[in-house]
C-alpha cells in the first residue's frame, strides 16, 4: 500500500481565499462502496464559497462520486453506500431529517452530455420552478426563465423561439440551457460533471467563460479531465486518485508546485 | 533454396490464394441467391393465399340486381280504414307486390306452377330490402316505381359461374330464358352488397352480414383495451423503475415472460372459471370476452412497455432528479411520456393479436349463431374469426363465399392496426 492513499487529511483542509469565511461545503471520513467497489476511501475536503474547486484524477478515480456526494445522486445508483459525513451550511445533508427535495434544489447540477428534456426551450427552464411552486404568476414564470437565460448567456440566442425543442439546439446551447435550467431553481452550489466533454472548443470556450461569471453567487465544484480546463478556470484544485484524495490547494500551487510525487506525475502527463 | 523455386512458391501460393477467393465468392452468391429465392417463395405464397382469399370474398361483396318496376298500390297498405301507416307499411305484403311486379313484366307467363318458378328469380331478402326502402319513401305510396331488387342464391350462383367461366350450375331453361330477357332490357345489374355491411348473421347466406361481428370485436376490444392498457402500463412501470431487486421480483418476471407464450385456450378456460362460473358475468358477451383476451394481452403488453421504457436515455431522469424532482414526479413527467409510443405500438400489436383470437372465446361461449347486433358490452355477441369460423363450417359455397369475405375485412382491419403502430414508431423515435 502506497502510504501516502491512506493518509488523513483532518489536519490540513484548504485555508479560504477570504479570510474568516467558514466553509460552504464540507466532507469528512467520507467513504462510498457500490456494492464491492470502494469508491471512495476516507474522503475529508471543506470547499467555499464565491470560488471554482475543480476535481482532477484519471478516470475511475472517484471524483465523480465524490461530486455526487454533495446533492446525494450517489443513491440513485443500485448498492450504493455512502457513510462519513457531509455538511452543507453546516447541517449533515446525510441527517435522516434531511429532505432530499430540497437539498437538489439549493444543489443543481450538470451533466457530462448535455441532457435538456425533450420539450421547449421555455419547459425545460421552467420545469424547476413549477416543480418547487417559485413562482405565483405565469409573468413571473416568464421573468424567471428570462433571467436563468439570460444569466446562462442564451438569452440573446433563443428568445426568439423559446417553443422550439430544447433538444433542437447545439450541443454548446442544450449545455448553457442545462445550466440556465439548473439557475432557474435558484441554488447556491452548481456541481458540474466534465460540463464540456461532449463540446468543441469554441462551445467550451464560452462555458469556461459563463463558469467564470457565475463565480459569484454560486459555489461551483466542476469534475474536470482537462488540467488546461482546471487550471483555467478554478481557484481550487483537488486531485483524486484510487478513490483517494490525494491532494488539494490554490490552483496555482497544485499546478506549479505539488507536494505530492503523484500529483506531480499526473499533471506531467506521466498517467491518467 | 534457389531463387526460381522461391519464384514457384510464390506462385503456387498466389494460385492457391486466388482458387480459395474464387470459391469464397461462389459461396456468397449461392447464399445470396438461396436467402433471395426463399423470399420470394414466401412472397409467391402470400400471395397466393391472399389472391384465393380476394378472390373468394368478390361474390360475397358483390351481388346481382334485377330491375322491377313495383305497383305500390294503396289498396296494398290500407288496414282499418287507414291508409301508409307505418305499421301498414310494415306488415304489408312486400312478396305479393314482387311477385306482380314480376308478373307484370312477364305477361306471357300463364301456367300457375311456372309464376312460382317466376318468383324463385327474386331473393327472399328482396322483401326486407324494399320495406326499408319504402320506409324511406312513404310518398311512394299509391305510385308505380322502378326498383332494384338482388336475385335468389341460385340465379346468383348460376349467373357468377356463367360470368367466370363455363356454366356448371344447372337453373330450369325457363328461368335461364327469363333472365336473358332481363339481361337484354338492361334490367340486370351487378352492385356492390351493402346489406353486408348492415345486417348480423343469418340463417340465409345472402341475408347474412359481419356488422354483429364487427361490432362484437369492436365492444369486446375496448374492454380488452380499457383493461390491459393501463394495468399493463402500471405494471412495466412499477416493475422497470421502482420494484426493488428480490428473489421474488426476478420469479414474477419470469412468469411474465412464460405467461406470453401460455397456449390462448388456457386463457379461455380461465375465463370460464373465473368471470363466468365464480364471478357470474354474463356469458358470450364482450365483457367476459374482453377480460379474458385482455389476460392474455397483458404480458405482451408488459414486456413492449418494460422495453420501451428502458429505452428512455437515464439522463433525463438524473436531470428531473437533479431539479429536485421526487423519483415518482421524474417517471411520470419524463420517462412514461418518452415511453409512450413504443407502449402503444405494443399494445397495438397486442390487439391485433386479440382481434384475430378465436379459441379462448370458444370457452366462454362467444362462438355462436347471433343475429341480433350487439348494442352494449353486456349483449350476447360474436366476434370476427369466430363468425368466419362458423361460416367457413358450412356446406352452402355461399357461406363460403361469405366466409372469404369476412377475412377480407378481417385482413384489412390488420393491416390498418399494425400501419398504425408502424406508423407511431416511425413518428415517434427520435434520437435524444
Amino acid at each position: 500500500m502506497n502510504p501516502m492513499i491512506d493518509q488523513p487529511h483532518q489536519d490540513q483542509f484548504s485555508a479560504p481565499l477570504a479570510k474568516n469565511a467558514s466553509p460552504k461545503m464540507s466532507a469528512r471520513n467520507v467513504h462510498v462502496h457500490y456494492g464491492m467497489t470502494h469508491a471512495l476511501n476516507d474522503v475529508s475536503l471543506d470547499i467555499y464559497e464565491d470560488e471554482v474547486t475543480a476535481l482532477i484524477g484519471p478516470s475511475g478515480c472517484g471524483k465523480s462520486t465524490f461530486l455526487r456526494c454533495f446533492n446525494r445522486m450517489n443513491e440513485m445508483v443500485e448498492n450504493a453506500a455512502t457513510t462519513g459525513e457531509v455538511r452543507i451550511d453546516d447541517k449533515n445533508i446525510y441527517d435522516s431529517k434531511t429532505d432530499v427535495v430540497a437539498l437538489r434544489a439549493s444543489v443543481g447540477m450538470v451533466f457530462q452530455r448535455p441532457n435538456p428534456f425533450p420539450k421547449s426551450i421555455y419547459d425545460n427552464v421552467a420545469y424547476g420552478p413549477r416543480l418547487h411552486g417559485t413562482a405565483e404568476t405565469n409573468s413571473d414564470l416568464d421573468e424567471i426563465v428570462e433571467a436563468s437565460l439570460e444569466r446562462a448567456g442564451l438569452w440573446e440566442e433563443v428568445k426568439d423561439r423559446l417553443s422550439d425543442l430544447g433538444t433542437a439546439l447545439s450541443d454548446g446551447q442544450q449545455q448553457r440551457l442545462c445550466i440556465a435550467r439548473a439557475i432557474a431553481v435558484n441554488p447556491q452550489i452548481i456541481l458540474m460533471d466534465e460540463p464540456c466533454s461532449a463540446l468543441d472548443p469554441i462551445a467550451t470556450g464560452k462555458i469556461e467563460e459563463l463558469i467564470e461569471e457565475l463565480r459569484s453567487g454560486f459555489t461551483i465544484v466542476i469534475v474536470t479531465h482537462s488540467m488546461q480546463q482546471a487550471a483555467r478556470v478554478s481557484q481550487k484544485t483537488v486531485f483524486f486518485n484510487q478513490g483517494s484524495l490525494i491532494e488539494h490547494g490554490p490552483t496555482v500551487e497544485i499546478f506549479t508546485k505539488p507536494k505530492k510525487e503523484r500529483t506531480k506525475d499526473y499533471i506531467m502527463g506521466r498517467y491518467g | 533454396m534457389t531463387k526460381p523455386d522461391m519464384a514457384g512458391t510464390t506462385a503456387a501460393s498466389s494460385a492457391r490464394k486466388h482458387r480459395h477467393l474464387k470459391r469464397r465468392n461462389l459461396t456468397n452468391a449461392a447464399l445470396k441467391f438461396a436467402g433471395l429465392s426463399a423470399l420470394m417463395l414466401a412472397g409467391a405464397i402470400t400471395l397466393l393465399l391472399i389472391g384465393t382469399i380476394f378472390w373468394r370474398a368478390v361474390p360475397a361483396f358483390l351481388q346481382h340486381q334485377v330491375k322491377l318496376d313495383v305497383d305500390f298500390a294503396q289498396a296494398a297498405f290500407e288496414s282499418d280504414g287507414a291508409i301508409g301507416s307505418r305499421d301498414t307499411m310494415i306488415y304489408a305484403n312486400y312478396g305479393e307486390l314482387i311477385g306482380k311486379a314480376l308478373e307484370a313484366t312477364f305477361v306471357q307467363v300463364a301456367d300457375e306452377r311456372d309464376k312460382q318458378t317466376l318468383r324463385a328469380i327474386v331473393s327472399p331478402s328482396a322483401r326486407a330490402e324494399l320495406r326499408d326502402t319504402l320506409l324511406a319513401n312513404p310518398e311512394w305510396i299509391g305510385t308505380r316505381q322502378s326498383v332494384w331488387l338482388p336475385v335468389s342464391s341460385r340465379v346468383e350462383s348460376f349467373l357468377h359461374s356463367s360470368a367466370d367461366g363455363p356454366n356448371t350450375r344447372s337453373l330450369a331453361p325457363q328461368l335461364q330464358q327469363w333472365l336473358a330477357a332481363l339481361e337484354r332490357s338492361d334490367a340486370t345489374r351487378r352492385s356492390f352488397r351493402l346489406p353486408f355491411f348492415k345486417r348480423g348473421d343469418s340463417r340465409r347466406p345472402q341475408g347474412a352480414g359481419i356488422l354483429g361481428a364487427l361490432s362484437g370485436s369492436v365492444l369486446t376490444l375496448m374492454v380488452t383495451f380499457a383493461l390491459s392498457f393501463p394495468i399493463g402500463l402500471a405494471s412495466a412501470v412499477y416493475l422497470e423503475e421502482f420494484a426493488p431487486k428480490s428473489r421474488w421480483i426476478d420469479l414474477l418476471e419470469v412468469n411474465i415472460n412464460n405467461l406470453a407464450a401460455v397456449p390462448s385456450i388456457l386463457f379461455g378456460l380461465l375465463g370460464l372459471a373465473v368471470f363466468i362460473n365464480v364471478f357470474h358475468l354474463p356469458r358470450a358477451t364482450p365483457l367476459v370476452g374482453g377480460m379474458t383476451l385482455a389476460l392474455m394481452t397483458l404480458p405482451t403488453i408488459i414486456i413492449a412497455a418494460r422495453a420501451a421504457i428502458a429505452a428512455v436515455p437515464n439522463s433525463l431522469k438524473d436531470a428531473a432528479l437533479s431539479l429536485g424532482a421526487s423519483p415518482v414526479q421524474a417517471v411520470f413527467h419524463h420517462v412514461v411520456p418518452q415511453a409512450i409510443p413504443g407502449v402503444m405500438t405494443g399494445t397495438i400489436l397486442a390487439m391485433a393479436q386479440a382481434l384475430g383470437e378465436t379459441a379462448p372465446l370458444l370457452m366462454i361461449g362467444m362462438l355462436a349463431f347471433i343475429v341480433d347486433v350487439p348494442g352494449s358490452v353486456t349483449d350476447v355477441a360474436t366476434t370476427l374469426p369466430a363468425q368466419i369460423f362458423l361460416w367457413a363450417e358450412s356446406p352452402n359455397k355461399a357461406f363460403s363465399q361469405n366466409a372469404a369475405a369476412a377475412i377480407t375485412v378481417l385482413l384489412l382491419i390488420l393491416f390498418l392496426l399494425n400501419s398504425i403502430a408502424v406508423y407511431l414508431r416511425n413518428r415517434f423515435e427520435r434520437p435524444i
